[in-house]
């Protein structure tokens, strides 16, 4: 079996093969500052007051509108702060960060886990084994009420990667270049496992920036095989035991692709689809308004490090704005105690309080109409930061680099 | 469950923002979230005020692709369209689409269905016939599962009647 395989026989308490419809206990049940008022009004529009499965499986996160820009808003966060209170699920309020980075610092994801959220990137939880589903608000409502929802299980792709990344290269620019090859409706309906030796030399940060991509190939979830570091970060945080997980060596893919990283070199999905992805040569020299290093793709520490250690002793070009949002109060800690934090301020950039960010409209820092921003984050659609924005994506480096010289810019040029 | 009605042609990868802008989400009445169908398409503004009751959607590849956001489907069916038909559903939207109960429909080649063309559907056989055209095409429906939740008025009514 592969791993999703294993995941949904677990949950559904019999043996199940791709194709089958089943019913999958859940593990936890998240919803965020948007979509969660929604969820609380369909719950109670259904089901009343009466109590949700588990109040300790069910949590909610704040991490768009953080702090309320508005009425409308704050009214929708108190709403779930009092649903909170009334039901005593978990609560991480505008002080945190990223919901499912949330969940990882607080121990609340393992592997096997089964986990449903109402973000559309909760599958990059497959970064530590768990398998995430982002969902509508109904899917949430009836998870919360029930503990469990209806799954079609998927057929598996096989990703397998080797080699080892080029100087200023690295796994976005890897990701990009998956995405363009398998494009953005490539792998609908399918769950991806990467392997090879070059993901097992990964970090978290970088497992998280692999399986959040996933979601733009239309994946239901990557996976990839916990190694002891990351198995060592669950551990310390867990609430509960863990196990290990790994598919089977006869395990059934539906395609297998494999990849070599030596002779990558740095890649940018240009407007306004994500694989439609380039060599950052090709586009270099196009002016850029706006730069955003953050997001539950490159918001970690180890994300921030490679952009400030291409902006120390350097400035943030004159005209362009810098954004650097840290995905979760720890991160914004760890970059305050390394010295990260005052790289960026001393180079010119904006470092806003954690959260989502310029991920949606409706953060601060959304673009005027014709205006370009080079993102660190995973969509570029039309739209998705305002009617008319131009919105390329790439790794951290290229986002530095493009910060200092006001242009797209090749990291390894500067 | 027969319906009929005009064709509207979307294209390939018609994502959640383009059915329904980032904009609009802190909306939470369904009456309102309709008035903004297919408001981010390149023809929004034109299906907006033409759209009749029982209009259906036949788009490309992979539509409902982007973000969970359950307001697509739940404006798409307040607007009044009957069915929408695709060659392919992104996974968040197919399930949004059952569980609200919004019909859906997947046809392997959706070429020969023109926009402005009447259609006459079966929802639970898939048949549809074309009116203006005088063929007909068989569509796939959902599974059993899937129907069982529709017809249950959705999955928080469906939960409701299971233990």
């Amino acid at each position: 079996m592969t791993i999703i395989e294993k995941i949904f026989s677990r949950a559904a308490g019999r043996d199940v093969k791709p194709g089958d419809y089943i019913w999958a206990k859940l593990n936890l049940v998240a919803m965020r500052d948007f979509g969660g008022p929604n969820v609380i009004q369909e719950y109670e529009q259904s089901y009343g007051t009466q109590s949700v499965f588990d109040p300790d499986r069910v949590a909610i996160t704040f991490d768009l509108h953080i702090p309320a820009r508005n009425e409308k808003v704050a009214t929708n966060q108190k709403i779930l702060r009092d649903f909170a209170r009334r039901q005593g699920t978990r609560l991480f309020d505008v002080n945190t960060g990223i919901g499912q980075h949330i969940l990882l610092e607080n121990g609340l994801v393992k592997p096997w886990d089964v986990i449903v959220g109402t973000d559309s990137h909760m599958n990059l939880l497959g970064a530590v084994g768990a398998a995430g589903f982002g969902m509508g608000t109904t899917d949430i409502a009836g998870a919360m009420y029930k503990g469990k929802l209806w799954f079609q299980v998927p057929e598996t792709i096989k990703i397998e990667i080797s080699g080892e990344f080029a100087e200023h290269v690295g796994v976005k620019d890897l990701i990009l270049t998956i995405v363009k090859e398998i494009t953005t409706s490539g792998a609908l309906n399918k769950a991806i496992e990467f392997s090879g030796e070059t993901v097992v030399h990964m970090g978290l940060s970088e497992r998280i920036t692999m399986a959040s991509l996933v979601t733009e190939m239309s994946g239901d979830v990557g996976f990839i095989v916990p190694d002891e570091r990351v198995l060592d970060f669950i551990k310390k945080r867990a609430k509960e035991p863990l196990e290990k997980i790994s598919a089977d060596e006869d395990a059934k893919y539906s395609k297998v692709y494999r990849f070599s990283v030596g002779q990558l070199v740095p890649q940018i999905s240009c407007p306004h689809a994500p694989d439609n992805v380039k060599d950052v040569a090709e586009v270099s020299g196009v002016k850029v308004d706006q730069v955003f290093i953050g997001s539950c793709t490159n918001g970690r520490h180890e994300d921030l490090l490679v952009a400030a250690e291409i902006l120390k002793g350097r400035k943030v070009k004159e005209g362009l704005r810098l954004i650097v949002v840290p995905a979760t109060m720890e991160v914004a800690r760890e970059a305050i105690q390394s010295g990260v934090h005052e790289i960026f301020l001393a180079s010119g950039a904006v470092v806003t309080n954690p959260g989502c960010a310029l991920c949606t409209t409706g953060h601060p820092g959304i673009l005027a109409p014709g205006e370009t921003l080079v993102s660190t984050s995973n969509r570029n659609f039309i739209g998705k930061l305002g009617r008319g924005a131009n919105v390329y994506l790439a790794s951290p480096a290229t986002a530095a680099a493009t910060a200092v010289t006001g242009q797209i810019t090749d990291p390894r040029s500067l | 469950m027969i319906v009929k009605g005009r064709l509207w042609r979307f294209g390939d990868d018609i994502d959640t923002d383009q059915i329904y802008p980032g904009k609009y989400l802190p909306l939470t009445d369904k009456v309102e979230m309709a008035r903004h169908a297919m408001e981010g398409t390149d023809r929004g503004e034109e299906f907006i005020d033409n759209v009749s009751s029982g209009d259906i959607i036949v788009a490309g590849k992979n539509f409902g692709c982007g973000s969970s956001r359950e307001h697509a489907p739940v404006a798409i069916k307040g607007i009044g369209v009957a069915v929408v038909i695709a060659e392919s559903f992104a996974r968040i939207f197919h399930r949004n689409c059952v569980n609200t109960g919004l019909p859906i429909l997947m046809l392997e080649h959706t070429k020969s269905l023109v926009d402005g063309d009447e259609l006459e559907i079966d929802i639970s056989t898939g048949l549809i016939k074309n009116q203006t055209r005088g063929t007909h095409i068989q569509a796939r429906t959902l599974s059993a599962l899937e129907l069982d939740i529709m017809q249950a008025g959705g999955l928080l009514e469906y939960l409701k009647r299971t233990e």
